[in-house]
């Protein structure tokens, strides 16, 4: 820019500009330069008030998240409704001799497989919230998960393959992010002391700010295989304005068996 | 046990809350959190890796030997948070450590918290 304006100066100085006699030739040069300019002012203008107005609708959550406070159990008072595998699968997780060796435990976590939800949340490591025009993003730490929430209206696609984050859709409620997350295979927990679920598993969250650094994710887990009636948790996370996501690998130095 | 493990009982008016977040990788099912010991030793290598920190202490025991033991730290990003550097504790570094033994009986160590020999004190689970 600086070296276009010194060719100015240098067509001014060298007396160019005094000697151009034909006004209306220079004017509608100048015109035809400055009509794109114009032409890209209106179109940037439209999708980017449009994109205004669409975030300011709804309540942003975006920043660095972190659990406010960690219980083993995802129910800290009570056994959820379990069906009858499910609560024999339980039980035996909760056999001291597997719990002997912290290089040799149960937890599929500690062989680096993903969380899963809502555990990838409840982990002891911060995740971020990036609001998107069609989507929420969640940028999990631990493992450097991602999750999408997509926002702009669609439906659960109709032949879903089960995976760990499974598939989830959005909406805003008021100041509440409604998710609705279906897909998941069963290769999880619920928490670190080994709730199970089965593919079946359908979550309901309901995300709202309870003040500026206080968010509340209430999630309810409906799975009929696994237990007899939906039940329902909560869990709080405050901001960490300081933080942000760093890099973490699960396998470089994994001292587990 | 034959080493010089001091029960340290005071600890617990340090310890974090029962609701801390103490193991994020490794269920805390495996080590012993009701009794938490401090140890005294010299560092003969660290580890600054994912998804654990690990340093290896030489401990004398109460016959003049030498056991030694694997400290188990955080990730490098959340020690990070909590002050740690890559470059703080070097092979030969007398170090104190408070943590949970591992309930095998295994020369493993989860911390709590470490002591470098300056005196600085530094949180080994970075949730600060």
């Amino acid at each position: 820019m600086g070296r276009v304006l010194n060719n100015f100066d240098l067509a001014w100085k060298l007396g160019a500009w005094p000697t151009v006699r034909n006004h209306s030739i220079l004017s509608a040069f100048l015109a035809a330069l400055a009509l794109p300019l114009v032409i890209f002012a209106q179109t940037a203008q439209r999708p980017e008030a449009a994109k205004t107005r669409a975030v300011s609708a709804v309540p942003d959550f975006s920043g660095v998240w972190f659990i406010d406070e960690y219980h083993r159990n995802l129910l800290p008072k009570e056994d959820p409704p379990f069906q009858p595998w499910a609560e024999a699968k339980f039980k035996e997780l909760q056999s001291e001799k597997l719990h002997q060796d912290p290089d040799d435990g149960p937890d599929p976590t500690e062989r680096c497989i993903p969380p899963g939800i809502p555990r990838t949340m409840l982990q002891p490591f911060p995740w971020e919230i990036v609001q998107a025009r069609d989507r929420v993003i969640m940028i999990f730490e631990y493992q450097s998960l991602i999750r999408q929430i997509f926002t702009d209206g669609r439906g659960h696609p109709k032949d879903l393959e089960p995976t760990y984050m499974g598939n989830a859709i959005g909406k805003f409620e008021g100041d509440t992010l409604v998710i609705d997350t279906i897909g998941f295979n069963d290769k999880t927990w619920l928490d670190p002391m080994g709730l199970p679920h089965s593919d079946a598993m359908h979550v309901v969250e309901r995300i709202r700010r309870v003040d500026h650094d206080t968010l509340v994710d209430e999630y309810t887990i409906d799975d009929p295989k696994a237990y007899t009636k939906s039940w329902t948790t909560q869990r709080t996370f405050k901001l960490k304005p300081e933080w942000q996501i760093q890099e973490y690998v699960c396998s470089e130095n994994n001292k587990v068996k | 046990m034959k080493i010089r493990l001091v029960f340290a009982w005071i600890l617990v008016l340090n310890c974090p809350a029962v609701s801390r977040p103490l193991f994020a990788h490794h269920s805390s099912s495996s080590y012993d959190m009701e009794h938490p010991v401090i140890m005294k030793g010299v560092v003969s290598n660290m580890e600054w890796t994912n998804p654990h920190v690990f340093i290896y202490l030489d401990v004398k025991d109460d016959n003049g030997g030498v056991e030694q033991w694997r400290v188990e730290g955080n990730s490098p990003n959340m020690l990070v948070r909590a002050g740690w550097k890559k470059e703080m504790i070097k092979a030969g570094d007398q170090l104190a450590v408070n943590g949970a033994l591992a309930k095998s009986g295994s020369k493993v160590m989860r911390l709590i918290s470490l002591t470098l020999a300056n005196g600085q004190k530094f949180d080994g689970q970075g949730f600060k």
